[in-house]
């Protein structure tokens, strides 16, 4: 078969993405545009509103805070109200509202609210443009990783984002099982594989049974709110209170530019220290103490044990979560035949010696942990599309959570239980409680607990328009499917009739089907707008032929000048427009470009008449 | 919903060129347009229209009680037939639904064969007859033996024994006071207390059992009483009369009846022993007071006896046959 449509896998992490494909049976990562494997999953909307993704946004975090998304992620698929969002809430610098129907969250950015989805279907988009740079034509087909312990809400949301950015995403995988996937695949293996992804934003643990291209997930276990943005702020929590302690209380909290800059000085220094013994932190004039007194500075030295120290409980945690996953999967540490590490966190000396330690035995070096998912995710796509005879690559996943309803009393009554093999199905007969009952409503939910409030409410069904009679004596049978992707269906039937019942959603945590639809109609018209992105090329061709004839002209302006009294500053003038007009190139915003545009030609007339021996006409220059 | 999964027992594998023998395919489902070859078609009909006859061993095409890693090999074969995935860029029509619960079968299969435990039960439920009935004494003559074992253990460890035997006691006893024989299980209770002599419960049992036998003995003697007097057996009446006041001294009205008979007698002194008992036990009983006094004045202590009508009647005062005697008194003070 011609392997004529091009198809990618993206691995959309909590604080860096990467996008992968499969050439000539070879996975191999994408580069972006600007040469970079790993892409900030960062989000901005510039001061003159430009949207910036990747690198670009993130290097403007320090002096845009509020209109910065970083670690969408976390918020994906979650409820406003949910505690990991009142959480994020108070540490977060960017502002969050709730949605209109008052059950998502919402991020504002530059005075726009945007839904979680669209933000991570920004990232989407760029990968999705990187990898299109690459192939130098369309790319749509995707399969997309997120964390094992993602619920269906996380995951609908997930391939929401993938829809907007106009992917066509064939399949949502398990990170952890996707690393497998790359790890053992191409390889003759029959073992049990334990891998330990500790991510930006959220820890897995699976253990697979693998053999015969077959990778059978056994049991999976994670905590979505346990990552390297935790270690992080460990660190800024201890530098923030050494700060306060040493300059009388002043506190950093308050000022969003310095806590971006403790935030990327932290990251910078957790990584230093997985190769060296301690980490120097320096940032000048972080803040100011008070009126007309010295700018303060801060100058830390953090040593690799205090880092272990601020963050000993976090590793314990994962430690527990794998001995529970392991418990779950009905094996001993010593069965497990190799540990793959995953996830830039796994970095850490301190994390590898604990995973050691449990397990008994050296963890993998075999695999990249940053690449390694998104090479999987490739790799699932290409046999998604292309089935393969001599490698073939079956995969078998698992729901991570117990999948239920809410019974009388509030309990939770679990349909499907957790790490049951996906693609499942369970019905459930439900009976009318009263006479001549025409509706029933139904609360689905995710969790662990036995009491349904503890629980993830996924979604609220209405079952309605049911035959009036006496109660008991109706009978509908609802089926509760969860697909490959780990995304939940309901349907149902009256038993006796067969007749298929009405099923209405009343409350879920993602964007409802009309808002996506008008979404992708605006982002249809951003589409149409680049389309005069020609206009926009040769604009840009202007400005450079401009910039090159202002700047061959400096020495001969210089000389000029040198002869007269007026106008010392216009060279440096002359620069700064300059410089304007390469950052409107380089952003691509064509009314800054049109008004530097302007500029520039005015700068070039000046200088045109000073080099040919006119004088300064004065003023302006 | 569960499946009738006994019912059919592994069929031996017989010498068959056509593995569908006695299958009948649908030809709507077999020239369904899909692209999928004729022998995949057959062997997708073949095991969706099995699903709830086969048995999981059955599903995953091995023999009963084969082991687990034949298990896992043999799903490993059959997810490669029947996962939906592995059909890519294919037309599936309704094969797909076919396809999905085929492989749904076959994992709920390997769910309850790969766990050694639950394997091990449903190739006991499973069995073929035989083999069942084998199983089936083995398990009865193990049960047998466990059981002889902890008789064994009992009677060769006396702390062990002694619970036992105190354990059954106070079961005994309880049976006992239900069934209203109550110096039988005070008995029990009194003989479990004495072998553990820290549990409580025996020893509040014992009391109450002890206090439902006497009143149960009091009544007795009570009615036999009754009968004697009828009789006019005085002395044999009083003395059961008697007998019941001790045997349940918490109710006056045996002590009262014993003094009455006493007085009628003309046995004075026993009379005056008995309501004084009466009163000593139960100072807001009337009747109790009354006889005293009858007894009083019979010994000629006007005056006490005249306090102790009194005190009667200030009880009960519709005690009629004290205040007449209280009459009678007055008027013989008068005369």
């Amino acid at each position: 078969m011609s392997e004529s449509e091009p198809f990618i896998g993206i691995d959309l992490g909590t604080t860096n993405s990467v996008v992968a494909t499969v050439i000539d049976g070879v996975p191999r990562v994408i580069a972006s545009r600007t040469g970079q494997i790993l892409t900030p999953s960062v989000v901005a909307v510039a001061k003159n509103g430009k949207r910036l993704v990747g690198g670009i946004a993130k290097r403007q975090a320090i002096t845009n805070a509020e209109n910065t998304v970083f670690a969408a992620k976390r918020l994906i698929g979650r409820r406003w109200g949910a505690k990991e969002v009142e959480d994020a809430r108070k540490v977060l610098p960017y502002q969050l509202v709730p949605g209109p129907e008052g059950h998502d969250v919402r991020v504002v950015l530059g005075g726009h609210s945007f839904a979680i989805a669209e933000i991570s279907a920004m990232v989407l988009a760029e990968l999705k443009a990187d990898a299109e740079a690459f192939f130098g034509r369309r790319v749509s087909k995707a399969v997309v990783t997120v964390p094992a312990y993602f619920n269906d809400g996380q995951r609908q949301a997930t391939k929401d984002a993938g829809r907007i950015a106009g992917l066509d995403t064939m399949r949502i995988i398990n990170e952890p099982t996707s690393a497998a996937l790359a790890y053992g695949f191409g390889k003759q293996m029959e073992k049990k594989v334990a891998v330990f992804d500790l991510g930006g934003g959220t820890f897995d643990v699976s253990i697979l049974d693998i053999g015969a291209g077959v990778f059978d997930v056994v049991a999976v276990g994670g905590d979505t709110y346990l990552g390297g943005e935790d270690f992080d702020r460990r660190v800024m929590d201890w530098l923030t209170f050494t700060f306060a302690k040493e300059h009388q209380g002043i506190d950093l909290r308050q000022d969003k530019m310095a806590l971006q800059r403790l935030k990327d000085a932290s990251e910078k220094a957790k990584i230093e220290l997985s190769t060296s013994q301690t980490a120097g932190i320096h940032l000048p004039f972080l803040a100011s103490s008070g009126e007309g007194k010295a700018a303060l500075h801060l100058e830390k030295q953090l040593p690799r044990e205090k880092l272990e120290e601020l963050t000993k409980d976090l590793v314990d945690r994962c430690i527990q979560v794998a001995e529970r996953t392991l418990r779950d999967a009905g094996i001993r540490p010593s069965q497990v035949g190799e540990v793959l590490l995953v996830g830039g966190m796994t970095r850490m000396p301190r994390v590898q010696q604990a995973v050691k330690h449990f397990f008994g035995r050296e963890p993998s070096r075999g695999v990249h942990p940053e690449e390694v998912v998104a090479l999987g995710a490739a790799i699932q796509a290409h046999s998604l599309l292309y089935p393969q005879k001599d490698r073939e690559v079956l995969l078998l996943d698992v729901t991570p959570q117990n999948l239920g309803i809410m019974v009388v009393g509030g309990y939770f009554s679990t349909i499907i239980a957790k790490n049951t093999t996906v693609p499942t199905s369970q019905t459930h007969v439900f009976t009318t409680v009263q006479d001549q009952q025409t509706s029933v409503r139904i609360a689905v939910l995710q969790g662990a607990s036995e009491k349904a409030i503890e629980n993830e409410l996924l979604g609220e069904f209405i079952l309605d328009g049911i035959r009036p009679a006496r109660r008991g004596e109706v009978e509908i049978e609802v089926a509760f499917d969860i697909s490959a992707d780990g995304i939940v269906g309901v349907s149902a039937r009256d038993v006796d009739t067969g007749q298929r019942q009405s099923i209405t959603v009343t409350a879920t945590s993602g964007l409802t089907e009309d808002e996506l639809r008008r979404i992708l109609d605006e982002n249809l018209d951003e589409l149409l707008e680049r389309k005069q992105s020609g206009e926009t090329d040769k604009q840009r061709d202007r400005l450079q032929a401009m910039i090159a004839d202002v700047e061959a002209l400096v020495p001969q302006v210089q000389a000029a000048l040198s002869r007269s009294h007026f106008g010392k500053d216009a060279v440096q003038k002359a620069q700064g427009v300059v410089a304007q007009a390469r950052s409107a190139i380089a952003t691509q915003d064509r009314e800054q470009m049109a008004t530097v545009e302007e500029r520039l030609d005015r700068t070039l007339q000046l200088f045109k008449g000073l080099a040919s021996g006119g004088t300064l006409p004065g003023g302006e220059a | 919903m569960k499946r009738a999964t006994a019912s059919g027992r592994p069929r031996k594998a017989g010498v068959s060129v056509d593995r569908y023998q006695g299958f009948v395919f649908n030809p709507a489902d077999l020239s369904e347009d899909v692209d999928l070859d004729f022998e995949r078609r057959r062997e997708i009909l073949h095991a969706q229209s099995n699903l709830q006859s086969w048995t999981h061993w059955q599903v995953l095409g091995l023999p009963w009680n084969a082991p687990a890693d034949a298990v896992r090999d043999a799903y490993r074969e059959k997810v490669k037939v029947f996962h939906p995935d592995r059909y890519p860029g294919k037309r599936l029509g309704s094969y797909r639904t076919r396809l999905e619960q085929v492989f749904r079968r076959v994992t709920e299969a390997r769910d309850v064969l790969a766990s050694e435990a639950s394997r091990a039960a449903y190739a006991a439920r499973t069995a073929p007859a035989d083999e069942f009935a084998r199983l089936e004494a083995r398990r009865l003559e193990d049960e047998q033996r466990a059981k002889e074992r902890r008789a064994r253990l009992a009677r060769s460890n006396p702390l062990v024994g002694r619970a036992g035997r105190v354990a059954e006691l106070l079961g005994r006893g309880k049976q006992q006071m239900a069934e209203g024989r109550f110096s039988q299980a005070m008995n029990d209770f009194l003989t479990a207390a004495s072998m553990d002599p820290g549990h409580a419960e025996a020893k509040t049992l014992a009391q109450e059992a002890r206090k439902r036998a006497g009143a149960e003995r009091a009544r007795e003697m009570w009615e036999k009483a009754q009968a004697a007097a009828l009789d006019d057996r005085l002395d044999l009446a009083q003395e059961l009369a008697a007998g019941a006041a001790e045997a349940d001294p918490a109710n006056p009205r045996y002590a009262v009846f014993a003094a009455r008979l006493a007085l009628r007698r003309g046995a004075i002194e026993s009379a005056r022993g008995l309501a004084e008992g009466a009163v000593r036990t139960a100072p807001s009983f009337a009747p109790a007071h009354e006889v005293l006094g009858e007894v009083l004045a019979e010994q000629g202590d006007k005056g006490s006896a005249r306090r102790e009508l009194e005190r009667s009647l200030e009880l009960d005062p519709s005690l009629a046959s004290a205040r007449d005697r209280l009459k009678k008194m007055r008027w013989s003070f008068l005369g």
